[in-house]
């Protein structure tokens, strides 16, 4: 009943939320304009239907899946610390960017995502390939930390031997949602086919949880449910990743604050770790347009100013 | 009689529509036509504004990172009251959709990303601006005069640009080396003769120094010893923020042995104008500040 009553008030802030990404920004709209918006004579049509709704939309898939990714890998990695970043996917997927937009910088910018995509796919593959699928969650996690800071180097040797390309390169790095419309979003929709395959998974990693032997003595293949969940979390991260940069903190702090909400039962967990997730990344992106206005300021910057203390604070905590 | 009508009607309506203003020019994006003169111009980078101030034209919208005062002041003089569309990098689309404009011009280098958004606000025209030489510098304020229906105001401006640069490189001496470099807070950069700067610095008879690199990059970040390697005749700082990086390294025992150092021969001018502004008025403006440290 108490998880019920939260999972409403969640879905009211978010609805809220929403109401508030389309009416606010460098332009503010009365609720009529905001409702005009929709038809194509309206002046506001642009505003709303072609630049607020697309975003906001994008703004709810992206924050909901790294959400989620962060709650799947965080259940299959037993530790509290882990997300999807410790499978070195985020880094992998700017390595790839900060080289396309480096070696070669006459290219479209439309190839971005994809090669994006591609290197973050290939830094899981390449994790995949060190450890094998039977080897410790804690050997899985050590070895992507590892290989996430080798790509992270990488990136910064390129930005200082190619000081000219940095400011592309950077405001990519930080995670942004600004000039992203439809396109972005019919490009991370078939990615959602992985939600409803991870809500499937909810009862085994549940079992998981309990432990490698208790597991296996209840039935649950331990690398099998690790490589099939893994892999889910890794293909919405590098989806997210691809079209928006990578978002920091967002799939660390969304699942702990899911947990101290509803607990730890994956059936709960995850549906409520979506709506955290969408919930937090229409704030961010909502003060990053507005709180300088017409500046816009990146997203990833804002969940880091609210992710990175929350993350000190919770160091400090399991010590 | 009625046929002979109609003939004449039709004649009269062509006449017409080759009066009206009505032109097609290549951009960074292929063929951008527009059937009529623009009144209201949104620009997403100084260079921009630079080429509609140079023939009298007022856009009402630049992206200019919320501060006037990086827009060069000659083109402020010249286009008056304009309002903000936020940052280069990241304009806000709504409020340029808000100035409802009929015209865009945007950077190819920032602004591909959302060159689909912008042409559904208004008719985009996009042009190199950022890593652009001077040259193209001049090619795109070509194309901007045809595109506000200013060709000859245009092509009068360049001439008279061309004039008054040779006039200024008579009173700077023949083939003197000159380097453009940038100073932030810890880090310098010097523009090579790939860049802007090093493009105005050749358009006005002097010498960029010879740098032993393979690549064609407009500009690059060195240390103290690098720069001594270089070792230029002349040193013209471009300084973002003061105290910068030059005030450190001249307490540097190193910095004595450079040529500037001995011969007096660093100068500081605005990083802005010479670094971010680009643009006609800008590489006058630059001019002006070369012939200042000559004489």
């Amino acid at each position: 009943m108490k998880t019920l009553s939260l999972s409403a008030l969640l879905l009211c802030v978010m609805c809220v939320l929403v109401m508030m990404n389309l009416s606010f920004g460098a332009v503010s709209l009365t609720f009529n304009d905001l409702l005009s918006g929709f038809q194509p004579t309206s002046e506001f049509y642009f505003t709303i239907h072609e630049y607020r709704l697309p975003r906001t939309l994008l703004a709810m898939l992206v924050g909901g899946m790294m959400a989620l990714s962060g709650t799947l890998v965080q259940g299959v990695i037993r530790n509290p610390l882990a997300s999807p970043d410790v499978l070195g996917v985020s880094h992998g997927a700017g390595l790839a960017a900060v080289l396309l937009m480096t070696l070669y910088p006459d290219v479209s910018v439309y190839w971005l995502p994809w090669t994006a995509l591609c290197g973050g796919l290939l830094a899981a593959l390449v994790l995949w390939l060190l450890c094998g699928s039977h080897s410790s969650a804690i050997k899985l996690a050590i070895t992507g930390i590892a290989l996430a800071t080798l790509y992270g180097s990488l990136v910064d040797f390129l930005m200082l031997t190619r000081p000219l390309e940095i400011n592309n390169a950077l405001l990519w790095l930080t995670g942004s949602l600004w000039g992203r419309g439809w396109d972005q979003v019919t490009m991370i929709l078939p990615w959602l086919i992985l939600v409803p395959v991870a809500f499937w998974l909810a009862k085994r990693i549940n079992l998981v949880q309990l432990g490698d032997d208790v597991a296996t003595s209840l039935g649950v293949s331990i690398p099998v449910t690790r490589l099939a969940v893994l892999a889910i979390a890794v293909g919405m991260t590098a989806a997210c990743v691809s079209i928006c940069g990578p978002i920091g903190f967002l799939g660390l702090v969304a699942p702990h604050l899911a947990r101290r909400l509803v607990g730890g039962r994956h059936q709960i967990l995850l549906p409520c770790a979506i709506l955290v997730g969408m919930t937090l990344l229409l704030l961010a992106d909502l003060v990053a347009r507005t709180i300088d206005p017409p500046i816009e300021l990146p997203a990833g910057i804002m969940t880091a100013i609210l992710g990175a203390p929350y993350f000190l604070w919770l160091l400090f905590r399991t010590k | 009689m009625k046929r002979l009508l109609s003939l004449a009607v039709t004649a009269l309506t062509l006449c017409l529509c080759s009066l009206a203003h009505a032109v097609t020019v290549e951009d960074s994006k292929g063929r951008f036509s527009l059937d009529y003169t623009p009144k209201r111009i949104v620009v997403l980078e100084f260079s921009f504004a630079d080429a509609l101030a140079a023939v009298g034209v007022s856009p009402i919208g630049i992206a200019d990172d919320k501060d006037p005062q990086r827009v060069l002041k000659q083109v402020r003089d010249i286009i008056g009251d304009f309002q903000s569309v936020g940052t280069r990098s990241q304009p806000s689309l709504e409020v340029i959709a808000s100035l409802k404009p009929d015209l865009i011009i945007a950077d190819i280098g920032r602004h591909e990303g959302v060159y689909d958004d912008l042409k559904k606000i208004a008719p985009t025209l996009i042009l190199p601006s950022r890593r652009e030489t001077y040259e193209d510098n001049l090619k795109a304020a070509a194309t901007i005069g045809k595109v506000i229906g200013k060709d000859q105001e245009m092509q009068a401006r360049l001439a008279k640009h061309k004039t008054l640069m040779q006039g200024y490189a008579k009173q700077l001496p023949n083939n003197a080396e000159v380097q453009f470099t940038v100073a932030r807070k810890d880090d310098l950069f010097i523009h090579t003769a790939d860049s802007y700067a090093g493009g105005v610095i050749h358009a006005l008879g002097l010498k960029n120094p010879e740098l032993n690199r393979s690549d064609k990059q407009a500009s690059r970040q060195i240390g103290l010893e690098q720069l001594l390697a270089i070792d230029p005749d002349y040193l013209v700082v471009g300084e973002y923020v003061t105290p910068n990086i030059i005030n450190k390294w001249q307490n540097e025992p190193l910095w004595s042995v450079l040529q500037v150092a001995r011969n007096h021969r660093v100068y500081r001018v605005d990083g802005n104008v010479w670094a971010r502004c680009r643009g006609i008025m800008a590489a006058e403006s630059m001019a002006e500040d070369l012939v200042k440290v000559f004489n």
